[in-house]
């Protein structure tokens, strides 16, 4: 939407925000039972048991892998578990809802504090973690156009959530979808989660308060966002709408909104005189959750190394923001290939690690995403590093311009593997032509075909000579190293 | 004395989703009252000192292995206990957006 408040009014306003996020963990099965957790494919209310039904008597007892998954996510947040945690019931009645009440972590959760640092426009922020706390889904709901009724899977009942709670320390859009990206890396990189937005895996919701004064406003929470661009827009969207209402003078109502993605807007849900008294209490079915410095240290020795690390890592190749970030997710591309870990094996040879880096994000990396392009999946980590270090010599030495390395890359990505790359690419017709004997005869020929050209170049009109460098390309098929044949052509010219 | 008004006991319906008379509002009015008078003696105990319990059994870290356990019920089964079914989905009167 054109927004109606202008940047002057815009300045004098302060804007909070705080994220939750739901994550869907990755495990076999639900929280507290034994039935499959995958429910993408499957028909409705195939994964159900008495326990996800709340049958009178049906007993909860605990995953020990969601356990397992909320100490790694605690590391990926940038801090410890907590030794003790337990669960709560939170009340409320839906028709989703069977048990009604919701089983979550409010008094004790399993994760407290943490952290995570953004970059935006490359300003470094930290955005603190209020919790984060381990909890059962709710079922879906559809409601058939045109009827008086709704139906309810339960088959996504009971699926375990961890639900990040941040700090209020975001205070842009940008800074609240580069949170959000980054919650999404690290618990990829966690492998807590498989993180398919599509599916819902990660949901947000946004809490946007917008003051003049050092007093907070009042928020509204617009809730299952499912992705970065909504995070982004809703955000936008809420900031401007409230701006618009105070400066007519009118109030903020503290309520819950949704998001229109087709109109990019958010609406009212339901207001704060709906809003639930959710009478929590302990839940009696579920004894305490205790973990000791023994087990809390066994999971941090199965951490890999997390996209921050990976950053400090990289930071002496000098690449920018947005070409680590194109790393650190095209690390997840594929179960294959590590570019992070070839790079690192080469990093001490900072001219290699840099190529080899810049390859990754511009060839390999996007071929990978080119549904038309192939890569050799049989292709091993080390021989794509012994490849791309032919590939690298062959530049470094002159006999491969920067371009056609690419085009070389391309084909020896494609497979099969290759013995003798510099024979390949001569094969292929890549090699630089720097036999200044040949060339000569070349730019001769040129300059002969082209009089009026190396006239314009003897007038000083040096643009021309570029012209004159490309006819030479053009008939060595790209072949001729462009700074050696320019020093000829200037040459032939008494220049 | 406790003394809930009407307002708290319709906001406890409304949690409920109970609908009261007229009357039965009154009359829970009074005895919820009176139960709050009951249990607000443990207001007088003092528990300086104490942790919180929320389990008397002692136990703690009752977890299973992440697998599928066969419960002997069939999704058929199941559905068949709600109220009304179709296609396979619980139907329940509509829930507004």
């Amino acid at each position: 939407m054109a927004s109606k408040v202008s940047p002057e009014i815009r300045a004098k306003y302060t804007v909070t925000i705080g994220i939750e996020c739901h994550v869907q963990f990755k495990t076999e099965t639900k929280l507290f039972a034994g039935v499959a957790n995958d429910a993408r494919d499957a028909a409705p209310n195939t994964l159900i048991s008495h326990i996800c039904f709340g049958l009178p008597g049906a007993l909860p007892v605990l995953n020990k892998e969601a356990v397992h998954l909320g100490i790694k996510a605690a590391f990926a947040l940038g801090t410890r578990p907590q030794k003790y945690s337990a669960f709560d019931r939170k009340h409320y009645f839906y028709p989703d809802l069977p048990l009604g009440y919701q089983i979550t972590q409010f008094t004790h959760p399993i994760i407290r504090g943490g952290s995570l640092t953004i970059d935006v426009d490359g300003e470094q922020k930290t955005i603190r973690i209020h919790e984060a706390h381990l909890e059962a889904d709710a079922g879906k709901s559809t409601h058939p156009a045109g009827t008086n009724y709704s139906l309810v899977d339960l088959n996504r009942a009971g699926t375990p959530l961890l639900e990040i709670v941040s700090e209020p320390d975001m205070h842009t859009a940008a800074d609240a979808k580069a949170y959000a990206k980054e919650l999404y890396l690290r618990m990829r990189y966690a492998d807590v989660s498989d993180c398919n937005l599509y599916y819902g895996n990660m949901r947000f919701d946004v809490n946007v308060s917008v003051s003049k004064t050092d007093v907070l406003g009042t928020r509204t929470e617009t809730k299952n966002l499912n992705s970065f661009k909504a995070v982004e827009k809703a955000v936008e969207y809420e900031v401007n709408r409230q701006i618009e209402r105070l400066e007519k003078g009118e109030q903020i109502i503290q309520e819950t909104r949704g998001w229109d993605d087709a109109k990019q807007v958010t609406f009212s849900q339901r207001s704060k005189e709906d809003a639930h008294d959710y009478r929590y209490f302990p839940d009696p079915d579920l004894p305490p959750i205790e973990l000791d410095d023994a087990l809390i240290d066994a999971v941090a020795g199965e951490m890999p190394v997390m996209p921050d690390e990976w950053r400090r890592r990289l930071s002496g190749l000098g690449l920018d923001v947005s070409q680590t970030d194109s790393l650190l997710e095209g690390e997840l591309d594929s179960a294959e290939v590590s570019y992070l870990l070839l790079i690192e094996e080469v990093i001490d040879q900072k001219d290699f690690a840099k190529a080899l880096a810049n390859w990754f994000v511009n060839l390999e990396i996007p071929l990978r995403n080119d549904e038309t392009a192939r890569i050799n999946g049989d292709l091993t980590n080390q021989n794509r590093l012994r490849m791309y270090r032919a590939v690298f010599e062959l530049v470094k030495t002159n006999k491969l311009s920067s371009s056609n390395a690419k085009v070389l890359l391309t084909k020896l990505l494609a497979g099969p593997e290759v013995a003798d790359i510099e024979d390949f690419a001569k094969q292929h017709n890549l090699i630089q032509e720097s036999d200044e004997g040949e060339l000569a005869k070349v730019v001769a020929k040129v300059i002969e075909e082209n009089p009026k050209a190396a006239e314009d170049v003897k007038a000083g009109e040096m643009k021309a000579i570029g012209f004159l460098v490309g006819q030479v390309m053009k008939h060595t098929q790209g072949r001729a190293n462009p700074g050696v044949v320019q020093q000829i052509i200037k040459t032939q010219l008494g220049l | 004395m406790t003394q809930l008004t009407r307002e708290d006991v319709l906001k406890l319906a409304r949690l409920a989703r109970l609908d009261l008379t007229d009357e039965e509002v009154e009359t829970y009015r009074k005895e919820l009252s009176a139960v709050l008078d009951y249990v607000a003696q443990l207001d007088g105990v003092d528990v300086a000192g104490l942790e919180p319990t929320s389990q008397v059994t002692g136990l703690k870290n009752v977890m299973r292995e992440d697998k599928v356990i066969d419960y002997g019920m069939s999704p058929h089964d199941l559905l068949r206990l709600a109220p009304k079914s179709q296609d396979g989905q619980i139907k329940v009167k509509r829930m507004l957006g």
